[in-house]
């Protein structure tokens, strides 16, 4: 026996969450794009799609987020602090891929310097997710070590039934055992079976990748010219990424008052690291793809020992000129074996 | 999981505010600002963790923030000096900022150079053009506490005679006793009244063949100056573990996060930006 959540009862969920005081976000289909949004009822969410278009990143890492608001006056400047809303959320039916991609970015956020803006946000929300059972052939959470049932970053678990009628559920953490002692009379005992998670086959061999990455002499190597040659650099990749963090920021206003932004910024573009002086160390596209994937499978993890990938495979699938990880890092496997 | 989640901290995109008190024109387009913090707070911050080597963001709000070295001595931490060429959105800004006027700054940040490692030996200072201010700060700390070093030589050129930055400096160091100073111009680049030398750095700093014998030197300078005064270092003896430099990439968070300063695996910002030539022979060329 193990308990479950019957999908009927999702409406009461969404209805207790919110008097409770939180804020319910889902997977949802918007009119071009799919996205996690917030949801009014049980009818907002939809399970059936294998992930959203764009990450769960963007509810902890906005694509622009006000850091300072700033006032000058004839004699004094006047800095005032923008912080992060004061907002408790539960996101209801996280892939495991976005929560693992929200704790590899945990490392990096809290390396050194705290970053409030994503560690307060972190801390107000509970993370849900729901087991994949079925994928598409970009999903490559297995390559990575991790599954379609992975529990990292999130505090509570959910296995679909085979039966379809709701959910396992498994608390992971004291946050999600909280969350869900506000629903636990609507959690039943149950011999319903949780249906098979999915499938998902392993694309590369990630240990032959790191080596050839690690092994300088690659560096240099023409593959990195080869595979990038159709990339017209537009960053959808970086940006639709769950552990993608690079940002810019950038004051909007005028000379007496504006606001300080944090802007998403990508590796792709050559403005990216271009100096004043108009020298530039990653000047080819060639030299900023080489530069994304060394990062995520070399340097990241050479840091902080995981990879900045979950294997979502939103890179490829999303990819307008059909190139990305897996196919670089398949390449990649050929080389080194 | 939720256990490696860390605590919180204040905004660490927040800058000090700082008021210009003096500047300096030191050649064309470059120019020195001299900065007093307005918080004592942000005074006391500074003067615990300040040492040679590190840089800081400098900003005027509404156009943002530019990142440099700051060119004082850790031996004087009242107030910060900067030194830059106005080329940009930024640097503009601050280039017509005047005096009584409040910018931002922030940082300290990055590592430093161990000048205490340098005690009891000689010190060979190489620098080129608009690289003297990261040299100066190392060179003024040494300076302030001369009795602790050997000898000390200052090899320095620029593109032309108006080019060279801190004339009032140059002509200090050059009439102290306990300093030699090897002043160059590239050639085209020298004046009717020129004394010193003609030539390229890496040229002149052969022709005066500073002994390696416990040396240690310190460079910076444009990419390609750097690329050819270390292969000179190398003819002269010195050993790369005894040669300093440091680097500057494009910076926008300056603490580890915007993701844009690394030379390979190394964050310019928190591992450097002082760093070894042997540590920089071992990063990818190409990243560079």
């Amino acid at each position: 026996m193990t308990r479950i959540l019957l999908s009927d009862k999702l409406d009461n969920c969404v209805e207790r969450w919110r008097s409770a005081g939180m804020t319910v976000i889902g997977p949802v289909q918007g009119e071009s794009i799919s996205r996690y949004a917030v949801v009014e009822n049980g009818a907002g969410f939809d399970f059936g799609m294998i992930l959203p278009d764009r990450s769960v990143k963007e509810l902890f890492f906005p694509q622009t987020e006000p850091m300072l608001r700033y006032t000058i006056k004839k004699s004094e400047i006047d800095t005032a602090d923008f912080p992060p809303p004061q907002e408790k959320r539960i996101i209801f039916g996280a892939r495991a891929c976005d929560a693992s991609g929200l704790a590899i970015d945990d490392s990096l956020f809290g390396w050194d310097y705290k970053d409030d803006f994503w560690f307060h946000r972190r801390n107000e929300s509970v993370i849900v997710t729901i087991a994949c059972t079925k994928a598409d052939d970009f999903c490559m959470c297995t390559s990575l070590d991790l599954a379609p049932d992975s529990t990292k970053g999130c505090d509570v678990l959910l296995r679909p039934l085979e039966n379809n009628r709701g959910w396992q559920v498994e608390e992971i953490t004291d946050r999600g055992r909280e969350a869900f002692a506000v629903i636990a009379d609507l959690l039943q005992e149950s011999s319903d079976q949780a249906a098979p998670t999915a499938v998902v086959t392993e694309k590369f061999n990630l240990d032959a990748c790191v080596t050839w990455l690690q092994n300088p002499e690659n560096f240099d190597s023409k593959f990195w010219k080869e595979i990038s040659m159709r990339c017209i650099g537009c960053a959808s990749c970086t940006y639709l990424c769950p552990t993608c963090h690079c940002f810019d920021i950038q004051d909007e206003g005028d000379t007496y008052s504006g606001i300080r932004r944090k802007n998403w910024d990508s590796c792709s573009f050559a403005l990216f690291t271009m100096h004043t002086s108009g020298h530039n160390p990653r000047s080819t596209q060639s030299a900023r793809w080489r530069q994304r994937i060394m990062h995520k499978f070399n340097y990241f993890p050479g840091k902080f020992s995981v990879n900045s990938c979950s294997g979502c495979g939103r890179c490829s699938r999303q990819c307008p000129v059909d190139m990305g990880i897996t196919e670089t890092l398949q390449e990649i496997s050929k080389l080194q074996s | 999981m939720t256990e490696n989640i860390q605590n919180t901290q204040p905004n660490i995109y927040k800058p000090a505010i700082t008021k210009i008190v003096a500047r300096h024109d030191e050649a064309p387009g470059v120019r020195t600002l001299k900065l007093e913090f307005q918080n004592p707070a942000d005074q006391e911050e500074f003067k615990k963790t300040f040492r040679t080597g590190m840089f800081g963001l400098y900003g005027v709000y509404g156009e943002g923030e530019s990142t440099f070295c700051v060119a004082s001595p850790e031996t004087r931490k009242d107030y910060i000096e900067c030194t830059f060429r106005q080329s940009g959105r930024v640097t503009s800004a601050l280039a017509n900022a005047d005096i009584g006027d409040l910018i931002t700054f922030r940082g300290p940040y990055g590592n430093r150079f161990p000048i205490e490692e340098f005690y009891g030996k000689n010190l060979l200072f190489i620098s080129g053009g608009i690289a003297l201010p990261p040299t100066r700060s190392v060179i003024w700390s040494c300076l302030d506490q001369r009795e602790k070093f050997g000898k000390v030589t200052i090899v320095y050129g620029a593109r032309t005679v108006a080019d060279l930055v801190y004339k009032h400096e140059l002509e200090e160091w050059q009439q102290r006793e306990d300093v030699e100073l090897v002043l160059t111009v590239d050639p085209g680049g020298e004046s009717p009244d020129w004394k010193h030398k003609v030539g390229f750095v890496p040229t002149v700093l052969e022709e005066a063949a500073p002994s390696p014998d416990n040396c240690i030197a310190v460079i910076c300078g444009p990419p390609i100056m750097i690329k050819f005064t270390l292969i000179s270092l190398k003819k002269l003896g010195f050993d790369e573990k005894n040669v300093y430099t440091t680097l500057e990439n494009r910076m926008k968070c300056g603490v580890g996060k915007c993701g844009r300063c690394n030379v390979g695996s190394i964050y310019v910002c928190k591992e450097g930006p002082v760093f070894t030539a042997a540590e920089v022979s071992r990063m990818p060329a190409a990243d560079l």
